[in-house]
């Protein structure tokens, strides 16, 4: 009886196998289980913004490593995770390009790509194409705004970028019983630039902030500027309390060193949500200049050992270098892969789509909460700290839980150190 | 000449078939083939025929990119109407500039230097345009649909690629064999000997631009529905323009073929310098070499790769090539 | 709007100017004697303030001593190159010269970035951040001293060019290099060495740079635009015309923040040249 029972189950089960690997022209097993799992990553790696795009690149690499050194994709047989690397060169039609070129060569996913605009170029093709497209970097709110399914976002929005400032000015306000009254604002000519201020002088004009407030200048120079000089005498005729500058480490240094030989006084030097005033180069050149000025960005979380621990490998392998708001971001959009291929048990898009849909991933190396994304693709726990650079190094100093150290305002002004 | 027609109907043959055995991937490359061949072979009328060197024709480009946009988006207007109107639009600029130009009496470098004047401040206008997206550019519904010229896989684009690019070889070569290019010619190699000879040069100069800027603009309205996205800073450059004549130059200015061959040639190269030597640390390496090649292609080929294409044939072709005045490309722009 | 505030800008402006002048200067000897259009030229400068860099990173000399060493140097690149690549193609119609020089562009650019990556770096040198007060006016001191500096080269130059053999070899290959040929002049050399020179002097101005200018390996392009229109303001071929011209430039610039966003500050260059075209091309001191 036992007999006939094992036989006729054991007949059905390797019919059932035989017909799968009829069907699949394969023996089943390897079939289901792919030995190496591939991952887009297209980042302008060449051009204007190449020190971000290949930061970004390098923390998507580094993320790999890390989930490959921790056994791989368990749930598909332990399989690999293998990034190949596009280069958009800061042009959407490359980006394009790009893009049709690794989902060829097999990637099931694509992440990237720092510019709002290669995002959009991106977007649209993946959508096209049915694969889905995780962004670890891009700011403007049109990006998901398409109503693409197969577009995510890991990165703050512009909104929540203002919303946080503003926020965070009305917290210094309150807390060190100063007033602000007059702001001066300024930006560099690139799309990032240009939204990001005028979203600001959107917002005070607007009267959000809990103070008083009005903006005294707006100021907007070409991307590349070589020379300040003429935009810095006008802020000081313009007798600002703070100045709130979006900008790029080069002419964030053409700044402070105007700003310093021109001698204007400033309560304090505030970034709104912008580069520049974090990066190692910035603050290395700029030595004692570079202290005090505050930033609001998105920031990795400082109080995460996780973080600290990647953090000091990503130090040793780039020396000089450290994982900041938008390469912590890139790092984190590569587990969000992960962890949707982990649950997803499958690379089809289908699958993954929806594992990304559902996607509660617990992290805590960026500063804000779960990843968790919306129904049109933004990152419900992306967001923004406030921070200081105190003497050479960049400390978060707000929110309060996330805080390393207390911060200093009104600042010392820049030729008193 | 017959040889000629046959081989090209062969090529064509071979193109229409392709797509059968392409990838997307490769689908793309060839979109991108077509789109600079097109553009290449539009500037080709003003520079190549008439030797006066535009290297602000991304304007047009941006033009035409932002009139059938703009349209579509307010109006809710097909981009295949909204592509006429941006044409128009791009020649109405175009003959401001040649008027400006020629009325001046600006050659050679000269002109040069105004068509880039041109192009820039164009760009710096479009950068502070509200309607044109100002410093975010344009973002593009993505509707798929032959209204709204745009589609979800690369095959619709290749052909409508493939199409503008038959549609720019019949225009320049009714324009070679007409006494229209004749002129064109005659004012290359000698404007102030065509002038005394009869020749209205400023009455052809402008011709030349109208129907380069127009034919140049169409190919906006292809690029807005294919990338969608729009900004200044992409399609109104200055790296534009020479990404434009690169290909007609290297191809062989003047020519019928040259586009074509160019964009043959360097639209795969770049590609193939991009993905095989983009690799992490090393960036910038592709573009090194591209540049090598750049410098390499001309000096070995300093009248472009048709011309030498045709020395080389030419034993073959003789015997039926009569018509050689304009396909020599010589001159001294 | 106080005069005080006015004459900052002029001043600032016209010490920038003074730097700009030698960049133009550099192409107005390329283009006068060459009529070579060199798109490379700004990011020729920018391997200037690279190797003015990387001397005051490792010796801590600073860029006002080091930039005979980014003059000399690029110097042997200009004439590498003259001799390499622009003497094969100075004979070609100028569609064709455009290539290659673009592709020169394209190496010297990405070729920066392999060798120094792509980040902005701002050294500080000794006097990066001193400043001289006159009043209410603050003169920047590495701006003046570049200035200063800039205009002794130039008279340097014109001085070479006036009263060295080789000086008049190179006026004479530029008014006529048919009859300096049929004189015997090599002209071959004499080309390389005037773009040696041209190349110099804008490595000697990119070091002048380095402490006013955020370096980073794509910046070369606005630099080579304002030369363009700093030789047809001034007159090609004129290198008096360069000089004059860089001044207005940088006053005109600097002063159009005024009543211009900065973002447009371009606008009032390319209209300027475009005015300059149409009125008078031959700039202010051509011949």
């Amino acid at each position: 009886m036992e007999k006939t029972m094992n036989r006729r189950i054991f007949l059905k089960y390797s019919a059932a196998t035989g017909v799968t690997a009829a069907v699949s022209g394969f023996p089943a097993i390897l079939r289901s289980q792919p030995k190496e799992i591939l991952i887009g990553s297209i980042q302008p790696a060449t051009g204007v913004i190449a020190d971000l795009g290949i930061a970004d690149r390098r923390a998507n690499q580094l993320a790999v490593d890390d989930i490959n050194a921790r056994g791989g994709i368990k749930s598909l047989g332990g399989a690999k995770l293998k990034l190949l690397l596009g280069d958009c060169e800061a042009k959407e039609e490359v980006g394009r390009s790009e893009a049709e070129r690794l989902i060829k060569e097999g990637a099931v996913c694509l992440t990237g790509p720092f510019l709002s605009g290669v995002a959009i170029a991106m977007g649209t093709l993946c959508e096209a194409r049915g694969v889905p497209f995780v962004i670890d970097v891009a700011a403007a709110d049109a990006v998901t705004q398409r109503g693409f399914k197969y577009t995510f976002r890991c990165f703050t929005t512009q909104s929540i970028l203002i919303k946080n400032i503003g926020d965070f000015l009305d917290t210094i306000v309150k807390e060190k019983k100063v007033a602000m009254k007059r702001i001066a604002v300024t930006n560099a000519g690139d799309l990032f630039g240009r939204a990001q201020g005028k979203a600001f002088v959107d917002y005070v004009k607007a009267k959000k902030l809990s103070f008083d407030a009005e903006i005294v200048e707006h100021i907007e120079y070409p991307l590349g500027v070589q020379d300040l000089s003429a935009e810095v005498a006008k802020i000081k005729a313009a007798k600002p309390d703070i100045l709130c500058p979006v900008a790029r480490s080069g002419d964030a240094k053409l700044l402070v060193r105007e700003l310093y030989k021109q001698r204007v006084e400033l309560m304090g030097i505030i970034g709104p949500g912008s580069p520049g005033w974090y990066e190692p180069e910035f603050i290395r050149d700029m030595g004692p200049l570079a202290d005090y000025v505050m930033d609001n960005a998105p920031w990795p979380n400082p109080k995460s050992p996780r973080f600290k621990e990647i953090n000091e490998r990503f130090a040793k392998l780039y020396p000089g270098k450290y994982l900041d708001g938008n390469s912590g971001y890139g790092y984190l959009a590569v587990m969000v892969i992960a962890d949707a291929l982990e649950r997803a048990k499958s690379t089809k898009p289908e699958a993954l789509v929806e594992a990304l849909r559902t996607m509660n991933y617990r992290q805590d190396i960026m500063v804000g909460g779960a990843v968790q994304f919306t129904a049109n693709g933004d990152n419900r726990g992306a967001n923004t700290a406030f921070m200081q650079v105190l003497k050479g190094e960049v400390k978060v100093v707000l929110p309060k839980e996330f805080a390393q150290a207390d911060y200093i305002f009104p600042t010392p002004p820049l030729w008193k150190r | 000449m017959a040889k000629v027609y046959l081989f090209l109907g062969l090529l064509l043959l071979i193109l229409l078939i392709l797509p059968l055995f392409l990838s997307q991937y490769l689908l793309g490359i060839f979109v991108f083939i077509f789109y600079y061949a097109y553009l290449g072979q539009s500037w080709n009328i003003l520079t190549g025929y008439t030797g006066n060197i535009s290297l602000g024709h991304s304007l047009y480009v941006g033009i035409g990119a932002y009139t059938s946009t703009v349209l579509a988006i307010s109006l809710d207007l097909s981009p295949w109407i909204g592509m006429f109107i941006g044409g128009l639009g791009a020649t109405f600029i175009s003959l401001i500039m040649g008027y400006l130009a020629f009325r001046f009496g600006l050659r050679n470098v000269y002109f040069v230097l105004i068509t880039i004047a041109f192009a820039e401040i164009g760009r710096l206008i479009a950068l502070h345009l509200k309607p044109l997206g100002q410093f975010m550019g344009l973002f593009i519904d993505f509707k798929p649909g032959w209204a709204n010229f745009q589609f979800k896989g690369n095959l619709p684009y290749y052909y409508i690629g493939l199409g503008f690019v038959v549609f720019s070889l019949i225009v320049v070569r009714v324009i070679e064999v007409s006494k229209l290019g004749r002129y064109f010619v005659a004012l290359r190699e000698d404007e102030d000997a065509a002038e005394s000879i009869g020749v209205n040069a400023f009455r052809y100069k402008m011709i030349a631009v109208g129907i380069s800027s127009f034919m140049t603009a169409l190919a906006g309205t292809f690029y807005a529905n294919y990338i969608f996205y729009l900004h200044p800073t992409s399609v109104m450059s200055m790296g534009f323009s020479i990404e434009i004549i690169l290909r007609p130059i290297i191809g062989g200015l003047g020519t019928l073929f040259g586009p074509l061959i160019g964009s043959f040639l360097i639209t795969p190269l770049a590609e193939i310098s991009r993905s095989f030597f983009a690799k992490a640390g090393f960036e910038g390496l592709h573009v090194v070499i591209y540049g090598f090649l750049l410098i390499i292609s001309v000096l070995f080929f300093p009248r472009g790769i048709y011309a030498y294409i045709k020395k080389v044939l030419s034993p073959v072709l003789m015997r039926s090539s009569r018509s050689t005045l304009s396909l020599t490309g010589r001159g001294k722009g | 709007m106080s005069s005080s505030f006015v004459l900052q800008l002029v001043i600032s402006g016209l010490l920038m100017g003074g730097v700009y002048s030698l960049i133009a200067l550099g192409l107005s000897l390329i283009f006068g004697v060459m009529k070579v259009i060199n798109f490379a030229h700004g990011e020729m400068m920018v391997w200037g303030m690279y190797i003015a860099y990387t001397i005051l990173l490792f010796t801590g000399i600073d860029p006002f001593f080091s930039l005979v060493v980014s003059a000399g140097a690029l110097f042997v690149l200009g004439y590498l190159f003259q001799r390499t690549v622009v003497n094969r193609i100075i004979e070609f119609p100028e569609a064709m010269q455009v290539i290659p020089m673009v592709g020169a562009a394209l190496i010297f650019e990405n070729g920066a970035r392999l060798i120094w990556g792509p980040d902005y770096r701002s050294p500080a040198s000794k006097f990066a951040l001193s400043s001289l007060w006159i009043g209410e006016i603050m003169i920047d001191v590495p701006r003046l001293l570049a200035f200063l500096i800039a205009i002794l080269i130039a008279a340097l130059v014109f001085l070479f060019l006036k009263y060295t053999d080789i000086g008049k070899a190179i006026r004479s290959s530029a008014d006529n290099r048919l009859g300096a040929l049929l004189v015997g002049t090599d002209v071959n050399r004499v080309y390389a060495v005037c773009f040696g020179i041209g190349m110099a002097c804008v490595g000697a101005a990119g070091a002048l740079l380095v402490p006013l200018v955020p370096l980073a390996p794509h910046i070369g392009p606005p630099f080579t635009l304002i030369s363009f229109i700093i030789v047809i303001l001034g007159g090609m071929g004129s290198l008096m015309g360069a000089m004059v011209g860089g001044l207005i430039v940088g006053i005109a610039e600097s002063v159009a923040t005024i009543f211009l966003p900065s973002s447009l500050k371009q606008i009032v260059s390319f209209s300027l040249m475009v005015l300059i075209l149409l009125f008078k091309p031959k700039g202010l001191f051509g011949r």
